[in-house]
């Protein structure tokens, strides 16, 4: 027999009793959907981590006071010139003589103090927006660039100009019919004239990155942070391959500056964005890992009702088998009949969960947009037929080994 | 001599070669004090062209016999030959090689698949045998028509009557042109004009030379063939051949 007419046999088998093959059909369906789309979404949300840590930019590194060492950050630093320890923290002091070190694999050290005021136009206000006090290089190692107007200069960082670049999402706030640029906001009642627009940059955690501030580091330590510790050191290696050089040059140098003794207790923490990168590529695919695994065990679920419902039909079509072996059906025919009904069934059941899946990765699931992963498709397809002839062979191999006799007797 | 003998040296007389050959055959069922002996030492040889009919009241062996010939079932002693084959000596797979090419079965209860037309019932012995699909239809509809049904071949089994089905039966049993056409009480479950219809049937079956084995618990049915065997506890009790019918 060809495999079209063994194909248009076992079709007239599942057809026979619809309900019960439809159930069946159901289950495979859900398994290869589940497995299809879980494996997207895992997918998706690593997308969306790994998205918002290279926004970041891959060729920084991150110099942060730790906890346990130095001072806090830069909102409480107005108060902590602290001499009582013998370490220093990290001050823009530090953050000057790390830049004119001569490091190798340094291209420029970006310090920032960050604090959260008010800021308020003519007509409205907004509470709690970060405010970055930074250095011009802030524009350079940072991925979000200006859209309209243009970035403060080195020139505006040395006389402590009263300028700022503020991100889109507050200048639609602050300005919600005209555009902000060259307009006054009031940055906890100090004046400052907008001078640029930041692109709008996609969200990665909690805050919005396009409620933001970003005046000239100097101006910002003069009327709200006080000259202590910067919050952060962002240091741009020469490129991405000298990123763990740099940082070693930078871990030396700073041990140095301010007298570290104790190495096991820093007072500082450098995180690059790779390492960074790998981290959460990491926990992405264990989270992937996970809810595959979940979705493989709907589908063995389906393939157990495949198996169930094909020894419930064997046994129903007993009397057939033996008519059939009568008329000169091989064990081998008899067991190619009943795995290609299983195999039909869970073929079937298979691209109606690719299609499934397909549709339903359109959609936006608890915030994460799925993204099918290629090889997902003919794997949970593949894994489907392979379920459908695994778990049909007990039951065909049953009605394979059936005497011809004993089958004719059946009711 | 034997019963069996006599039967082989009349057809050794007429000379036609034999199709099957049952020699000292026993069946037991189950073993020690609960054994049931079936058939107790079976001799019987059929020429090719014979009509034979088996009598036998039930439990007589008949249907035990039937499963033999029809190599359904393995005896447990002796030889049965059949076309050349020694049917014992046969693995599943060439048994089921001489179920397709030789025997031709025709059922009491008819036995057609359900839900397959008339055509796909009569083609199914040729796919198991290999044929191919246009050579395989053009055989199933001319077994149709010579059972006088080619106009219901599309219809399923449960849209024929009961003649209708045995016909159908009929013309599957002879599609792949068997060595031996079997039928096991092919009467017992019609209407006298149904009934009537297959034994007509197979009579011209056996006129165009058909071997053709008939069991059966019905003497008016026996009577139609050209030889009758009546068998009882297990053996041949009685072998004649009817007057009137020419061979």
């Amino acid at each position: 027999m060809s495999v079209f007419e063994i194909l248009r046999s076992a079709m007239r088998g599942l057809t026979a009793n619809k309900l019960r093959s439809i159930l069946t059909l159901l289950g495979v369906m859900i398994g290869v959907a589940s497995v299809i789309l879980l494996l997207a979404v895992g997918n998706g949300s690593a997308q969306t981590v790994q998205n918002a840590i290279s926004n970041l930019g891959t060729n920084t590194i991150t110099v942060r006071p730790s906890n346990g060492g130095g001072g806090g950050g830069g909102a409480q630093a107005s108060s902590s010139t602290s001499t009582s320890t013998s370490v220093k923290t990290i001050t823009t002091r530090v953050s000057d003589q790390l830049a004119s070190a001569g490091l190798g694999h340094v291209k420029e050290v970006v310090p920032q103090v960050t604090t959260s005021l008010t800021i308020s136009s003519t007509t409205t206000s907004s509470d709690n927006v970060s405010v970055i006090g930074s250095t011009a290089g802030y524009f350079d190692v940072s991925t979000t660039k200006v859209a309209s107007g243009s970035a403060f200069t080195q020139a505006d960082v040395t006389t402590s100009a009263k300028v700022a670049v503020i991100g889109s999402t507050l200048a639609t706030t602050l300005y919600p019919t005209g555009s902000a640029l060259g307009q006054q906001i009031s940055v906890d009642g100090t004046p400052f004239t907008v001078v640029g627009i930041l692109a709008t940059q996609s969200s990665a955690g909690f805050n919005d990155p396009n409620n933001v501030v970003i005046a000239p580091l100097t101006r910002v330590q003069k009327s709200y942070t006080g000259y202590g510790a910067v919050s952060t050191l962002t240091v741009e290696a020469t490129d991405s391959d000298s990123v763990s050089a740099a940082e070693g040059e930078v871990g030396v140098m700073l041990n140095q500056l301010l007298g570290v003794t104790d190495t096991t207790n820093l007072p500082y923490t450098i995180t690059n964005q790779s390492s960074l990168l790998e981290t959460a590529a990491a926990s992405a695919t264990s989270f992937t890992v996970l809810l595959g695994a979940v979705a493989a065990i709907s589908l063995l679920v389906g393939g157990i009702g495949v198996t169930n419902v094909m020894l419930v039909t064997v046994t129903e079509r007993t009397r057939e088998i033996g008519i059939r072996k009568a008329l000169g059906a091989t064990r081998g025919a008899i067991l190619g009949q009943f795995l290609a009904e299983a195999a039909t069934l869970t073929l079937i059941g298979g691209i109606l969960g690719v299609v499934a899946a397909l549709i339903g990765s359109r959609y936006q699931i608890n915030g994460t947009q799925p993204v099918i992963i290629g090889y997902s498709i003919p794997l949970a397809l593949g894994v489907s037929i392979a379920i459908g002839v695994f778990f049909g062979v007990y039951p065909a191999a049953r009605a394979a080994a059936m005497r011809p006799i004993q089958a004719l007797r059946a009711i | 001599m034997s019963i069996a003998t006599q039967a082989e040296t009349v057809a050794a007389d007429s000379a036609p070669p034999l199709v099957l050959r049952l020699d000292g055959i026993h069946q037991v069922y189950g073993a020690g004090e609960a054994a049931v002996f079936a058939l107790r030492g079976i001799d019987l040889a059929v020429a090719s062209g014979d009509y034979l009919a088996i009598m036998g009241p039930s439990g007589s062996g008949k249907s035990t016999l039937m499963n033999l010939l029809g190599c359904l079932d393995i005896a447990s002693e002796g030889i049965y030959e059949l076309a050349g084959h020694n049917v014992s000596e046969l693995t599943e797979k060439e048994l089921a090689k001489v179920r397709n090419r030789e025997i031709g079965f025709v059922f009491q209860s008819f036995n057609l698949v359900p839900r397959m037309s008339a055509l796909a019932n009569v083609e199914l012995p040729l796919s198991y045998g290999g044929v191919r699909r246009i050579e395989r239809r053009r055989r199933a509809m001319e077994a149709l028509d010579m059972v006088g049904l080619v106009d219901r071949a599309d219809h399923q089994p449960q849209e024929l009557s009961g003649g209708q089905q045995q016909r159908v039966a009929i013309a599957r049993a002879l599609v792949t042109s068997p060595t031996l056409v079997l039928a096991d009480e092919p009467t017992g479950n019609l209407d006298s004009a149904s009934t009537e219809e297959i034994l007509s049937i197979f009579d011209h079956l056996a006129g165009q030379g058909r071997t053709i084995v008939i069991i059966t618990h019905e003497e008016h049915v026996a009577q139609r063939a050209h030889r009758v065997l009546t068998i009882s506890d297990g053996l041949i009790v009685a072998d004649r051949f009817n007057e009137g019918i020419a061979r």
